[in-house]
């Protein structure tokens, strides 16, 4: 027995000089952990408090006024109510991009998602649902014919001007239940808003702070998989597929977000901005505090710096475009293209380097560790 | 002291032993496969990993090896799931144990992004399970056919599973022997952390002393614990760390059935007094019978020596196989070259996102790929740190335009990996067509090296 043992550590030590000799070169980047405890019930405390349920607030509030401003437009449609309405929807439709990437727990259960903001919108669905006056929202072919995306086309896609739109919904051939389906599509987005804010408020809230694991279906796994994949919503679906990056150069300018009323570049921003404020946590404990207790690096210096500096890069390249984003596109797609290109690149940082350091389980199923 | 090991060895494999540990084993084996694959089934996975993929990663030289689509899959199970049984209680034993091993084993070979060392246990252990008579002693076998019992075996009938269980713990010691492990206590300086929020302990797994004394004990516990199993003097205290250890391991990490499984095989260890209690206590469950004169187990001479042919050949390999990756250069667990089937557990915190680019060469007009058009969320986040299955994605990417019209289409893989919290760099040399790349067994020289 004793033998054994012998002959299994002289093995051992052999084999420690083969492995040590030609892998050790790669230990010298690995990060030091600090030993501090980060406080994750913390970050998700403040997440929730500061951010997500003021998002909802904000958002319900929105959508509240968005429909009230469609009551008031069916009673009487006007030019002064039709502005009113564009208005509460550009507003909502802003709000919206704060509060899309919560796709968990309440929204989740109802899909708030894509019931919300499935564009491009599907005319000829939409079309055929006025023309045929029916409309299910339970439908999945409504997808795109439901939410902002077909709000856009109703408001600001239906004629060329605002005179021209106004007379859809008075002497144009099935006003009434274009007007019908307005209010139904305004009313969907304002029950959701209510029946996702109200859980929040009610029981939620203490659910999502107290799974303060980091397994898949913890609170910072559902976070942090919705903030990448809504980055990435962002950057093929609001950008990348319009200008033609994944089509052989051939470009859909028809495709942004936001494309009748013409606020695809402001959505954006504010997108981009609103998953920047989730990972810095607003002024509170976020993402960065998270990474710099775990003193991740990247580049030679701290994953935090790293990604609050692409934050910036993408930016920046995105101030060279302007709305409507569509023209752009078509006018001078080089400057999009490369807006894209810098967007890429946070991707990365987010979906590998974050997760990576944290030791956030981004997929289910057993693993062994490789 | 090769010649007393090896007359050592002699001895314990050919004397004759107690068939009751066999007996114990077929038992566990089969009642923690059963629990194994009705977890799967009940976890959707046989769907999500099996059925939903439009592409499947298979391994090289197994691409015959294709799904059967829906209803094929769920016989699959169907057929583990019966074959598990029949296993645990004996019943038509051979038959039953070959087709739990012909079946998982298929399973395993339809898509490498589900591989796990245990999966390659689980294949291991049941093959070596076709060549013992573990159904002859406390069977339905025995039952119906009284004159199969036998109390008496081979010493090799039971030792290759001793003998498997010490590689296999060895193995996982002698690769924690690293830099990264040992000196840089990684990755477990990034996964103890994660579980802060856990009770009691949750507190000191944010200490850096933890990690690191996590890490030295793994590896000691790894290098040593097959060897101290061996001995009698210490093999309880032994079985106890081998419940903590693996239990410990259950808890913190999503590794699934495995640490059960540890527990339920490593029980083979205990002496054949140990075995035959447990028999007893199992007798005492179930109505008496008739007992017939016991007999030894006796093979024909040349059925025994084309199973010692194979299990000589067998473990060979075994040994060899985790010492492939030195035929290859760079970091290992960068290349990942010579990586698999060598008993490398939890070794790493690996991550990374790749861009596809598809060229048509005539027009020089390129496209990004989604990824998630073609792949789950699984397939594309294993493949991703997986210089072959990135391969394998190119080229499935490159018939897929062909399809579409593009004559000889250029794809190439922009992929940025971070390793044991190194910071993501380029994985893959991004100019290289990796549509016009074969597969080999040899270096993949388009993987970037490591340090640049």
């Amino acid at each position: 027995m004793r033998k054994f043992i012998y002959l299994a550590v002289i093995a051992a030590s052999a084999l420690i000089l083969i492995q040590s000799c030609s892998k050790s070169s790669g230990g010298g980047t690995t990060p030091t952990n600090t030993g501090t405890t980060f406080d994750r019930k913390g970050m998700l405390t403040n997440i929730s408090t500061n951010i997500i349920i003021p998002a909802y607030t904000a958002y319900q509030a929105n959508t509240t006024t968005l429909d009230a401003a469609v009551t008031a437009f069916n009673a009487n449609p006007s030019l002064t109510t039709l502005t009113a309405v564009q208005a509460a929807f550009k507003a909502a439709y802003l709000q919206w991009q704060s509060t899309s990437t919560f796709e968990f727990g309440p929204a989740a259960q109802i899909e708030l998602r894509v019931n919300t903001n499935t564009y491009p919108a599907d005319i000829n669905q939409i079309n055929s649902n006025i023309t045929t006056s029916t409309y299910n929202s339970g439908l999945l072919a409504n997808l795109a014919a439901k939410g902002f995306p077909a709000l856009d086309y109703l408001l600001f896609g239906t004629g060329a001007d605002n005179n021209a739109i106004l007379v859809q919904y008075t002497t144009g051939a099935n006003a009434a239940y274009r007007k019908t389906y307005l209010a139904a599509l305004s009313a969907e987005l304002k029950t959701n808003a209510t029946t996702v804010l109200s859980a929040w408020t009610s029981a939620y809230k203490t659910t999502f702070v107290n799974a303060d694991g980091t397994d898949v279906s913890s609170s910072v796994g559902y976070l942090t998989n919705q903030l990448v994949f809504d980055y990435e919503i962002l950057k093929n679906y609001e950008i990348g597929i319009p200008a033609g990056v994944q089509s052989m150069g051939t470009t859909f300018p028809q495709k942004v977000q936001g494309f009748y009323s013409g606020i695809s570049l402001q959505l954006l921003n504010q997108h981009l901005a609103a998953l920047k404020n989730i990972y810095t946590g607003a002024s509170g404990l976020g993402f960065d505090d998270y990474l710099i207790s775990a003193n991740a690096k990247y580049s030679g210096g701290s994953l935090n710096d790293g990604i609050i500096a692409q934050f910036a890069a993408a930016s920046a390249k995105l101030q060279n475009l302007t709305d409507p984003l569509s023209a752009n596109i078509q006018s001078n797609n080089t400057a999009v293209v490369a807006a894209y290109t810098e967007l890429q690149k946070l991707t990365v940082l987010l979906k590998t380097d974050m997760t990576s350091s944290l030791g956030i389980l981004i997929t289910y199923g057993d693993n062994d560790g490789d | 002291m090769l010649n007393t090991i090896t007359t050592k060895l002699n001895t314990s494999f050919k004397v004759s032993k107690h068939i009751a540990p066999l007996a114990v084993l077929r038992i566990a084996f089969g009642s923690i496969m059963l629990v194994s694959v009705v977890r799967f089934i009940l976890r959707g996975w046989v769907s999500a990993f099996y059925i939903k993929p439009k592409f499947h990663f298979t391994f090289y030289g197994f691409d015959w090896v294709k799904a059967p689509g829906a209803a094929g899959m769920y016989l699959l199970f169907a057929l583990l799931i019966i074959a598990a049984i029949l296993v645990t209680i004996g019943l038509f034993y051979r038959v039953a144990i070959i087709a739990f091993f012909l079946c998982f084993t298929y399973v395993e070979l339809l898509d490498k992004t589900t591989y796990l060392n245990h999966y390659y246990f689980i294949s291991v252990t049941a093959f070596l399970m076709i060549w013992v008579p573990a159904h002859r002693y406390f069977s339905v076998d025995v039952l119906l056919r009284p004159k199969l019992l036998v109390n008496r075996i081979p010493g090799w009938a039971i030792n290759i599973f001793k003998l498997q269980l010490i590689l296999v713990y060895f193995f996982a010691g002698v690769s924690k022997l690293n830099y990264d492990w040992l000196i840089a206590a990684m990755p477990l300086k990034i996964w103890l952390p994660a579980n802060s929020q856990l009770p009691i302990i949750g507190g000191l797994l944010t200490q850096t002393w933890v990690a690191y004394a996590f890490s030295w004990f793994g590896a000691i516990f790894d290098l040593f614990i097959g060897f101290l199993l061996l001995d009698k003097r210490y093999r309880k205290p032994a079985y106890v760390m081998v419940i903590i250890f693996h239990l410990a391991t259950a808890w913190l990490f999503k590794i699934g059935m495995f640490p059960y499984i540890m527990i339920f095989v490593t029980v083979i260890f205990f002496s054949e007094r140990t075995h035959i209690k447990i028999i007893n206590f199992f007798k005492l469950l179930l109505p008496r019978t008739a007992s017939h004169a016991p007999a030894q187990y006796r093979l024909p001479q040349f059925k025994a020596n084309f199973i010692y042919g194979l299990l000589v050949l067998h473990f060979a390999v075994q040994v060899v196989m985790p010492f492939r990756f030195l035929l290859y250069p760079g970091k290992l667990y960068w290349t990942e070259e010579g990586y698999r089937f060598s008993w490398r557990v939890m070794l790493m915190e690996k991550g990374g996102t790749v861009f596809f680019h598809v060229k048509d060469p005539k027009t020089g007009q390129k496209s990004e790929v989604i990824n998630s058009q073609y792949l789950t969320d699984f397939q594309e986040t294993q493949m991703s740190t997986q210089p072959d299955m990135i391969l394998q994605f190119a080229h499935f990417l490159a018939a897929e335009y062909e399809k579409k019209g593009i004559k000889n289409p250029v794809v190439t893989a922009e992929s940025y990996v971070t390793l044991n919290g190194s910071g993501s760099r380029l994985f893959i040399d991004s100019t290289v067509n990796l549509a016009t790349e074969q597969e080999t067994f040899g270096h993949k020289k388009w993987i970037r090296p490591f340090n640049n």
